[in-house]
């Protein structure tokens, strides 16, 4: 679904966003993508897990935010003056869901042929393998391609949020 | 036929269903003891109109079994047939066969069982009608039928076919001709256009009307003339000068199938000339005797009516699609208040004034949308009638079943899911709450039990109740069932109402003899859990010997909610109104969270610690004393903004694992609010404290 082919090449190939995550760029398919909004008004929701923020109001729609840097284990990140809301559209098991995710800055949008993404390291990324797509080398540094279905997975975030519940009632 | 039937075909059993409701309805006012000759017209229109649409659609199960009911209730309505209970029991389990036979349309064929059931049934209509269908209507000669399709009928859904199908159920097809001079040139034909005509000779026994319904769908597009058995030439005259070919054409084919003598032709042909067309047909059917003025009158006062009753027909929508709109009037409302507050701060007096106009009409636009949702409770209150009667014969109890407020409105939603909660309650009445005709009357009450459902508004809400005047609980009995139970360890100082709560309690039934109707224990419980899931409460109310009263609260609408909006922190929430009892300061309180209320105990939750907010405690808090089922807690807070009604959105699978969390709100400031859930906050609270809270303090 995100990828499309490019008839001049032959080659598979697919638009990603490129956004800055402390200092790092990452990568996600453009496709889910619905809109990039300025970071606020986040409604923290108690009892779950650091990395959900909260909840903002999307033109009447309730949307939960991901803080990503707290998700891959990281300190949450810092709100600063380019701090945005990147929301992507999921498509779960269950309907359609959006997701905003928090990031320190939006980059650019890049074409990435598919032979192009180098499989992520065994280890030494620091972020869970099974949340990395792959890595490609842009210019002079690697931007780890995400693999949004894990990294947003609903399931393990109900799981996860089940158990600070289960701690909290202990 | 290459027309989609499927959805001719659920419009077909929606409405077969609406009939067979009515039908229940009037059976069971008969067996009721009403002696309306109007109940068995009005069963009888239900098993006729149902076999009429279902020849339509060449449903020949249904078609026959209808007719078989249909034929006893005609000697039924011509008084040849006295009525009384069995045979109201035997039509009741007809029409349970006609619904089952109508329903299986749906999938495929009729299953076999489904199928020998009906000729059991059959077998005994035949034993009441005392052997064959009985024939008091001798005729050896057989009806003309002229059939002039419109050109519409394809296009309309129709097919000529199934109308000589359905014909052919009726009675002898003797012969039919098919008459092609309405067709154009190929060039000119338009294959989705009808141009046929039918000339068709039935032997039968069903009379005028019987025939008459087989064209009830095409009438308006098509042209149809029945000439009885017997006619006069005139009658024969009529015809052949109304139909469009040509009269000699007309008068061979009468001749041919053998309809009219050659002789018989020629007399209707000289009369022909004379008689003028333009009479209204039912002045004609007067003039020749084929029908008395009362009945044409009858007739056409039936139309009239059956064209209001379109006029006020009913739009099916997608649930989806009202949900949507209900959603978008909810934001406009809320975006209307951001515009009126900005409004209030500008110095334009014609812009506020425009402002306040038109959030008046977003306010109806949002009463008439939920408006949408609402459906009146009746349809689901009848359904009981059934019920009660099925139950209480087969525990030979003597229960009437009074209804009333059948017209009040409710959420769409919470009428379809109260259905399964009230027919557990209706049945626990009628199976434990009920005495026998004999313990009645030992009590010295009227044998006959009484029932009482209702439904009426009160305090913005809808209360549903459910009376009976059997033998009310008994708070020792039940007491000891629980302390049997495990679930509690006396009754000592506990109030009835607490008792009688226990029966909500998964796992507790008092039935000593446990029957297969109710008193498996299972139940109750689920009835409370089903109500409390649509954010209604279940009360009772004992009269000892003389019955008790199930009351069930269920809010007007699950799309709104009243609230009490309160903040801690920067975070606002909605704590829903009907919980709220009062609200007070928290004044100075010792180490534990407990205050005095007015001489009560009155503990207390710190949402603060709850909600794990980090901002710094204002220095006056407040509380809110809520309550629910009995219990009373105190929710601290740090400020009350007071109350304000909002529309519920959902707040995502991502939080479902927060149970304490009912939804969330869009605020007018745009932030989101989230609506508590107070039975699980303070059911949560207590048992932490009872599991554990000693060692967390031990520990701290």
């Amino acid at each position: 679904m995100t990828r499309e082919t490019s008839t001049e090449s032959g080659q598979e190939k697919a638009q990603y966003l490129i956004f800055n995550l402390r200092g790092e760029p990452f990568a996600i398919p453009l496709l889910g993508v619905k809109e990039i909004i300025e970071y606020g008004s986040v409604t923290p929701i108690p009892g779950m897990p650091e990395f959900i923020r909260g909840v903002i109001n999307l033109r009447g729609r309730v949307v939960p935010v991901i803080d990503l840097a707290a998700r891959f284990g990281e300190p949450p990140t810092v709100i600063g003056e380019r701090t945005c809301v990147v929301i992507v559209e999921l498509h779960e098991e269950t309907g359609v869901q959006d997701m905003g995710i928090v990031v320190d800055g939006v980059n650019a949008v890049s074409d990435i042929p598919a032979s192009d993404l180098e499989p992520p390291p065994k280890f030494g990324a620091k972020i869970r393998v099974d949340f990395i797509q792959g890595m490609w080398k842009s210019q002079d540094r690697f931007v780890i391609v995400l693999d949004q279905a894990r990294v947003l997975s609903v399931q393990e975030i109900n799981q996860l949020a089940a158990l600070v519940e289960d701690t909290q009632m202990a | 036929m290459t027309l989609d039937l499927t959805a001719a075909l659920q419009t077909y059993t929606v409405e077969s269903q609406e009939l067979l409701e009515e039908m229940e309805r009037a059976l069971l006012a008969l067996e009721a003891g009403r002696e309306d000759p109007d109940l068995i017209d009005a069963i009888f229109r239900s098993a006729h109109t149902i076999k009429g649409s279902s020849g339509m659609f060449g449903l020949d199960a249904v078609v026959a079994f209808a007719h078989e009911v249909e034929t006893l209730l005609e000697a039924v309505r011509s008084g040849q047939q006295p009525i009384d209970a069995t045979l109201v029991t035997l039509l009741l389990r007809c029409h349970d066969h006609i619904a089952a036979l109508v329903h299986s349309t749906l999938d495929e064929d009729a299953p076999a069982d489904l199928l020998a059931q009906g000729d059991a049934l059959t077998a005994q209509l035949h034993a009441w009608l005392g052997g064959a269908p009985g024939d008091n209507r001798t005729s050896d000669d057989a009806w003309h039928i002229s059939l002039r399709c419109g050109q519409e009928l394809f296009r309309d859904g129709m097919d000529p076919l199934s109308i000589l199908r359905y014909l052919g159920t009726l009675g002898e097809l003797i012969s039919v001709t098919t008459l092609d001079d309405a067709l154009p040139h190929a060039e000119r034909m338009d294959p989705t256009s009808c141009y046929l005509g039918f000339e068709i000779d039935l032997k039968t026994e069903a009379d005028k009307q019987e025939i008459d319904s087989a064209f009830e769908f095409i009438r308006e597009s098509s042209q149809v003339h029945l000439i009885p058995p017997g006619s006069k030439p005139a009658q024969w005259a009529e015809l052949i000068q109304a139909l469009p070919e040509g009269h000699d054409k007309l008068g061979e084919i009468l001749v041919s199938t053998g309809v009219l003598t050659r002789h018989e032709l020629a007399a209707a042909m000289g009369i022909q000339v004379i008689d003028s067309p333009a009479k209204p047909l039912g002045d004609i059917l007067v003039e020749q005797g084929l029908a008395p003025r009362e009945a044409v009158n009858a007739a056409l006062g039936r139309q009239m009516h059956a064209g209001r009753t379109a006029g006020e027909r009913y739009v099916r929508v997608e649930a989806d699609k009202l949900d949507r709109l209900v959603d978008l009037v909810g934001e406009l409302v809320i975006s209307s208040t951001v515009t009126t507050l900005r409004a209030s701060h500008s110095n334009d007096r014609a812009l506020q004034e425009a402002v306040a106009t038109s959030s008046r009409f977003i306010e109806e636009v949002r009463d008439a949308a939920l408006g949408l949702r609402m459906v009146p409770i009746g349809g689901t209150f009848s359904r009981f009638q059934r019920v009660v009667h099925d139950l209480s014969q087969e525990l030979g109890k003597h229960i009437e079943l009074v209804i009333s407020g059948g017209e009040t409105e409710l959420d769409k939603t919470v009428v379809d899911r109260i259905g399964d909660p009230l027919t557990h309650l209706v049945r626990n009445a009628i199976d434990h709450a009920i005495e026998s005709p004999e313990e009645r009357q030992a009590a010295g009450k009227n044998p006959l039990g009484r029932l009482q459902l209702n439904a009426h508004h009160e305090n913005g809400s809808i209360l549903i109740e459910l009376s009976d005047d059997g033998r009310g609980l008994d708070r020792q009995r039940i007491a000891n069932k629980a302390i049997e139970r495990g679930l509690i360890d006396s009754a000592d100082g506990l109030s009835d109402q607490d008792v009688f709560q226990l029966i909500f309690a998964p796992g507790f039934s008092t039935a000593e003899q446990v029957s297969n109707l109710s008193g498996r224990g299972v139940g109750m419980d689920v009835v409370k859990r089903t109500i409390e899931d649509l954010r209604g409460t279940v009360e009772l109310e004992n009269r000892p010997g003389q019955g008790a009263t199930v009351r069930l609260r269920m809010p007007l609408t699950l799309a709104i909610i009243d609230g009490f909006l309160v903040s801690v922190g920067d975070a606002r929430y909605v704590v829903p109104l009907d919980t709220v009892e009062e609200c007070m300061e928290l004044g100075e309180v010792g180490r534990r969270d407990y205050l005095d209320l007015r001489g009560e105990v009155l503990p207390f939750l710190r949402l603060r610690d709850l909600l794990r907010d980090t901002t710094e405690t204002p220095a006056r808090q407040s509380v809110v004393v809520v309550s629910y089922a009995g219990k009373k807690a105190g929710l601290v807070v740090d400020r009350l903004l007071g109350e304000l009604q909002t529309v519920i959105k959902p707040l995502g699978e991502v939080f479902s694992a927060l149970k304490w969390i009912s939804g969330c709100t869009v605020l007018d400031v745009g932030q989101v609010g989230l609506i508590l859930d107070v039975p699980v906050l303070v059911d949560q609270a207590e048992r932490r404290e009872a599991t554990s809270g000693h060692l967390t303090a031990a520990l701290r």
